[in-house]
């Protein structure tokens, strides 16, 4: 479509390439169509397309972010299902972050909002402050209700609400250290541990290890690595996020550089997003924009690793599973048939669910700072997955898991853990338990 | 009678007959003239001067004809290149009691189907384009030649089914459809009415494109056919296409319908009467004493209709359209207040007495009266079109 | 943006009360419903024909018909023009606002009330999607037949307004051959109801008149549709040729053979590269124009048909016939071609023309367009619904070049001229909107005009619903 902007505008990086993105865009619509927030509340504004006009209108007039944006860029899931739809190819991934730093660089929120945002991104992407807070959020769980009676106070009702009720098995496997293969060595790579998810749900990446390693994987242990940066990326907050990115690079390159890797093998989708997007994030950075690029191109969904593996076939078994697909593993990255074929090997049978692509709700942090439309799509997502029938819940992401496990009785578990038990592993306990 | 024998001369009529303010009654061939409430008019207007195919490429699927050609000519003209009106045009004259030729333009203006309506829609959805001659005596061209035509408002649907009140059709051009080389009926023996209809929507559901379904209860089965149906109550499945995929067909259809009662099979030419004889209402032909209805109601309605008329008053019936097209024929008097507070009650639909003996006729209005807002707008739209109200006065109002 | 097409003036009176108007609105309806703050309204300032933009005044998005009603009871006695809007994807304009304007959106009324199928019908809010009827009852064996390119985000009320068609409507019909029903405001708040379950309407067809009339005689808030049972299969087949002309006289003579294919479908070399490569659908890329022709029913159906074509495309010279071999691989080639316009968005602008011409006239208004694009300097892709002659010529242009943009929009013009000409219409599907308002006196005289316009009076005396759309602004009443 029609832009207007000035060459001196053109001169900043990110204007330009948001230029060229809306340039891409016909207004066609067809991304309203497969927008959570727009099917939720009917409003243009809340759709990818409303969204894409009030960021030209406020980029094009030089404008700083005020209320009314905001609002509604703020209550984007950043999904991406849009750029799954979009026949035009418009890049709305980019944009909606040049509008998210715009945001953060531009506008004064109120001081609960800030507040709240601080607090998450001063804790979130640090496990033992987050072990810490979940800690506290135990104790301080009886008083959910009473907060989200509180509008200022509702993200932290959510939050409290969020927080697994029981603590979880610690791990049994160390995953600070390097782990030998036990087959005959066919690859060697390193294994993300981030942030948010060993401390919700450690067994997710002990499962991992267990399985790439019987299947012959050596796992690499870089040193110093950490959040992948998507919690403050999505904030936002770019200098934090690019911080976090290039520890990363740094950590991963040097494993490169020392034992080689294959691939950089990583368990929480919504991560694979964001560091597949390194290279872009530090296209502008001369000191890191080819590593970056390098890293980016090494990481791996563990489902797409292990389908270069091969894995043997399995008789089939009775359990049935509801694939949840996680809107980062199909829209992000556009990885749909390969867990639900790897679960199929693994002698699962596999449902699809109504309304697959539509977000479940969990987002990063938008099912703490968006709680009302989060839970909305939690019940729409949660009543689509139990029209399956299935006997357990998979997905790709533990953002996911810990949103749709708090809304359904339905045993929920990381594909990976499902193929690990499959391929000799323990029963998961989540299984155990409910039968 | 005023007979123009072209469309200026049409207009001429018409533009002086409304500076006088004349009243004219528009027809085609006057088969049709009974329908609706009686007309006062000054001066009769027919169309039958206004004849023949103006334009016809079978390759196109596309027709157009002057209104005042006879329907018998226009399908023999079709049926020379193996093609047709899809939507099966009635022949009235048998229930009207009438004779004469029906013409083409008197098709489109009471908007006529048969029992093929049910899937190839009615007579307007065939119409792409017409010429009128307005209440004012301008001619006016509406919709054209082409099948998808979106450009204006659809005075053509307008038209279709205005039973010459709002204008004088001189031109018709529609879509016609080439003549399955092969048709089946499937019949069913001796289901009650309620249970026809369970079996008709059944079969509408199926994948096996049934391209009409009606439901003959034990007082006519006998009419048509000769009475060669079989069992006392037929309710009849037409298939049509090529003949390889009518035989597959008829065979999943036959077979599902077995759970209904038992199946017999038509061939061909039996098809081809016994579905003429539906869309003609042959039952209730040439007996002009007792009130006739058509309503037309929801499919899984019509029995339910006529079950409840009967705990009141006598009623004969029959039904098309799946059980939503059903021919009443009462044994006394019309009981439209009856007849339509009934349809209300069960739903959506509507009610025209189409015969009547003459003493009932000026108590009963033909038509289904309409809901004051809607009235209210079709005189309006009536106003625009017909502004001195020449038109057939007192036919639809 | 584009300047050459004129909207009304707006009402002085109308602006001068702009805070009232508002803070009237939001005592009518709750307060999320009622779009306000210049910001807010500005992606509301056009649809998918983006080469002409509006601000409205408001915007209101009333969850049901009491609260549509209210608006328009509201807007009738206080002089305000109304936009209706369903999803805003009008390649015409038929949702673009103008100043004084409130635009009614209809997004908020997307409820399936009832789904009848022993009756064949699907009740529905008017912004229910199209293609969210049939995924509806799908698994029940039934689908909604009309299906527009964007029927994936398109709204019922929008396709009632348009009359929209689809590539399936060659078998099926468009929208008023498949509306059995409407619930609908009038404009002075009146809530009518026209049609049903039945078949065919008591009194004059309103219900046809107002499928198409593009919002101007009220705002539809629920329609009844006809579902059809599901063939048994359908399989859609990709014929290619070296030339457009060879692809057109082969549609030409299919459709005379007697055989009507569910849908015909033609992409030029452009066109196919263009879809090919979003869709990857694998259309062959080495023929100069491509027929996606399909066919449905039993194997042995579809088979017994498939072969009738396939011989009359080898007299026209077909040079790869391709056979899909999967449901994947058919879901895979309307993908493509469903996407087609919006996938042109990847290499240009574009204006997208929608003229209707008779079968026999496809190949010569083909030729006549590319001449009359290459003589403005432009690049043309045709994709469309060849089975019923309804061309749709994607002119390409840079938007940011004013000049370019000025001669694609008189390239559509003489092209939309060309097909009326030759016996055609202006628009086949997408609605005369305000794209082709300036153009209707080529296919229509003075009195003709005037009388659609006395009958739209008879509905809208006032000319406050969507009123700079369709009629020519001079010379109206």
């Amino acid at each position: 479509m029609q832009t207007s902007f000035t060459p001196a505008q053109l001169e900043d990086p990110h204007v330009a390439e948001s230029e060229k993105i809306l340039r891409r865009c016909v207004h066609c619509g067809f991304c309203t169509a497969t927008c959570p927030t727009y099917v939720t509340l009917g409003n243009e504004l809340d759709s990818p397309r409303g969204r894409i006009y009030l960021i030209k209108d406020m980029l094009e007039n030089d404008r700083p972010a005020d209320e009314e944006v905001v609002t509604h860029i703020d209550r984007c899931l950043s999904c991406l299902s849009c750029v799954t739809t979009c026949p035009s190819g418009v890049d709305y991934m980019h944009l909606v972050d040049h509008a998210r730093i715009h945001i953060e660089n531009t506008y004064k929120r109120p001081l609960p909002d800030r507040l709240i945002r601080n607090l998450l991104a001063a804790v979130l992407p640090y496990p033992a402050r987050f072990r810490a807070a979940l800690a506290l959020a135990k104790i301080a769980r009886p008083f959910a209700p009473l907060l989200k009676g509180i509008r200022v106070l509702k993200p932290l009702g959510a939050m409290l609400e969020l927080a697994p009720k029981s603590a979880k098995r610690a791990a049994t496997v160390a995953e600070s250290d390097a782990v030998p293969p036990k087959a005959e060595k066919r690859g060697r790579v390193a294994i993300l541990s981030g942030c948010a998810q060993p401390v919700l749900d450690p067994e997710i990446n002990v499962a991992t290890i267990r399985l790439l390693t019987r299947f012959g994987i050596e796992i690499a242990a870089p040193k110093g690595e950490g959040c992948c940066g998507a919690l403050v990326h999505h904030m936002g907050r770019e200098e934090q996020a690019l911080t976090f990115a290039r520890r990363n690079v740094d950590a991963w390159m040097a494993e490169v550089e020392a034992g080689g890797l294959d691939a950089i093998i990583v368990t929480t989708s919504g991560c694979g997003t964001t560091i597949k997007d390194y290279g872009h994030m530090l296209r502008l950075d001369p000191a890191y924009a080819e590593k970056a690029a390098r890293v980016s191109t090494l990481a791996k969904d563990i489902t797409e690793y292990l389908a270069t593996l091969d894995l043997p076939k399995l008789e089939a078994q009775k359990l049935t599973v509801a694939y949840h697909s996680a809107c980062s593993l199909q829209h992000g990255q556009k990885i749909t048939m390969p867990p639900k074929t790897l679960l199929k090997t693994a002698g699962f049978t596999v449902r699809d669910p109504a309304e697959g692509h539509l977000c479940c709700g969990s987002a990063g942090t938008y099912n703490i700072l968006q709680s009302e439309i989060s839970t909305q799509l939690k019940s729409r997502k949660v009543k689509n997955i139990e029209a399956t029938k299935p006997d357990v819940i998979a997905a790709g992401n533990i953002g996911c898991i810990t949103q749709i496990g708090s809304g359904t009785e339905i045993p929920i578990l990381h594909t990976v853990q499902l193929l690990d038990w499959a391929y000799g592993g323990p029963k998961p306990a989540a299984i155990s338990q409910k039968r | 009678m005023l007979i123009p024998h072209s469309e200026t001369d049409a207009a001429y009529v018409i533009r002086t007959a409304a500076s006088e303010g004349k009243t004219l009654a528009l027809c085609g061939g006057n088969t049709r003239s009974g329908f609706g409430n009686a007309v006062e008019a000054a001066e009769t207007v027919s169309s039958r001067g206004l004849t023949g195919i103006v334009d016809y490429d079978p390759g196109e699927m596309v027709m157009t004809v002057r209104a005042g050609t006879p329907a018998a000519e226009v399908e023999a003209a079709l049926a020379q290149n193996r093609q047709m009106m899809a939507f099966e045009p009635m022949d009235h004259r048998g229930i009207m009691a009438t004779t004469g030729e029906p013409t083409i333009g008197g098709v489109f203006a009471a908007n006529v189907s048969g029992p093929r309506r049910l899937i190839a829609g009615a007579a307007r959805d065939s119409l792409l384009g017409i010429r009128f001659v307005n209440g004012s005596g301008e001619i006016i061209r509406a919709g054209g030649r082409v099948m998808k035509n979106v450009t204006g408002l659809d005075l053509v649907k307008l038209l279709a089914g205005s039973f010459g009140t709002l204008g004088f059709l001189t031109e018709v051009t529609f879509r016609v459809l080439p003549v399955p080389p092969s048709i089946e009926t499937i019949v069913i023996a001796d289901l009650d009415d309620e249970q026809a209809t369970n079996a008709m929507a059944a079969a509408m559901a199926l994948p096996v494109e049934v391209s009409a379904a009606a439901h003959l209860p034990p007082t006519v089965r006998h009419h048509f056919l000769d009475g060669a149906l079989p069992g006392s109550a037929a309710t009849v499945l037409r298939l049509e296409g090529l003949s390889a995929s009518v035989a597959v067909r008829a065979e999943k259809l036959a077979a599902v319908m077995q759970a209904f009662g038992s199946v017999t099979r038509l061939g061909m030419e039996e098809s081809k009467t016994l579905w003429r004889e539906i869309s003609d209402v042959k039952p209730y032909a040439g007996i002009a004493e007792k009130p006739l209805w058509r309503v037309s109601v929801a499919p899984t309605t019509g029995h339910r209709l006529v079950a409840a008329l009967r705990l009141e008053a006598g009623i004969d019936a029959f039904y098309d359209w799946q059980g939503g097209l059903v021919w009443m024929r009462m044994e006394a008097e019309p009981e439209a207040a009856l007849v339509r507070e009934q349809i209300h009650i069960l739903g959506t639909g509507h009610a025209t007495l189409m015969r009547a003996p003459a003493a009932m006729r000026p108590e009963t209005p033909a038509f289904e009266p309409l809901p004051a807002a809607i009235a209210a707008l079709s005189a309006r739209v009536k106003q625009k079109l017909d502004p001195v109200g020449i038109f057939s006065p007192g036919r639809m109002g | 943006m584009s300047e050459a097409i004129q909207f009304l003036p707006p009402r002085p009176s109308v602006l001068a009360r702009r805070d009232t108007i508002i803070s009237d609105l939001l005592d009518l309806l709750p307060p999320e419903c009622v779009v306000h703050e210049a910001r807010a309204l500005v992606p509301f300032e056009t649809d998918a024909f983006i080469s002409y933009r509006r601000l409205p005044l408001a915007v209101v998005l009333p969850k049901n018909t009491a609260q549509v009603a209210a608006v328009m009871k509201y807007c009738h006695r206080a002089g305000i023009p109304v936009v209706p809007r369903g999803a805003g994807t009008s390649l015409s304009g038929g949702a673009i606002p103008q100043e004084d304007a409130i635009v009614l959106g209809l997004s908020r009324m997307s409820r399936i009330i009832e789904l009848d199928y022993a009756n064949r019908t699907a009740t529905v809010q008017a912004g229910v999607t199209n293609l969210s009827i049939s995924e509806a009852v799908a698994t029940d064996g039934f689908f909604y037949a009309p299906d527009p390119s964007s029927q994936l985000a398109c709204t019922i009320g929008g396709n009632i307004g348009m009359n929209s068609g689809g590539a399936h409507c060659l078998k099926y019909g468009v929208t008023t051959n498949n509306l059995l029903g409407v619930k609908m405001v009038l404009v002075d708040g009146t809530v009518i109801e026209l049609g049903g379950k039945h078949l065919d309407a008591a009194g004059y067809d309103l219900l046809g008149l107002v499928c198409g009339s593009e919002g101007q005689l009220g705002i539809v808030t629920e329609a009844t549709v006809r579902l059809i049972a599901k063939p048994e299969g359908a399989r859609p087949v990709l014929f290619g040729f070296d030339t457009s002309e060879e692809a057109g006289s082969c549609v030409a003579d299919i459709i005379g053979s007697g055989i009507i294919p569910v849908a015909i479908e033609f992409m030029d070399k452009p066109a196919i590269e263009i879809c090919e490569a979003f869709a990857k659908a694998g259309y062959p890329l080495d023929v100069g124009a491509l027929l996606i022709v399909e066919v449905e029913g039993s194997e042995a159906e579809m088979d017994a048909t498939l072969a009738s074509i396939v011989e009359i495309a080898r007299r026209h010279g077909v040079k790869t016939v391709r056979e899909c071999q999967s449901a994947t691989e058919a879901a895979l080639i309307w993908k493509g071609r469903k996407s087609a316009f919006g996938a042109t968005g990847r290499i240009a602008d574009y204006i997208c023309m929608d003229g209707t011409v008779p079968l026999g006239k496809l190949s010569y208004v083909l030729e006549e367009t590319s001449k009359i694009v290459e003589r403005f300097g432009l690049r043309v892709a045709n994709v469309f619904h060849a089975g019923d002659g309804n061309m749709h010529p994607l002119i390409l242009f840079n938007a940011n070049d004013p000049e370019e943009a000025a001669k694609a929009e008189e390239a559509g013009n003489e092209i939309l001229k060309l097909c009326v000409d030759a016996g055609g219409c202006l628009t086949g599907e997408h609605g005369v909107g305000i794209e082709k308002r300036d153009l209707m006196r080529h296919q229509y005289s003075d009195a003709e005009l005037a009388q659609q316009m006395t009958v739209r009076a008879a509905f809208d005396e006032g000319w406050l619903l969507n009123p700079s759309k369709v009629f020519p602004l001079e010379g109206r009443a």
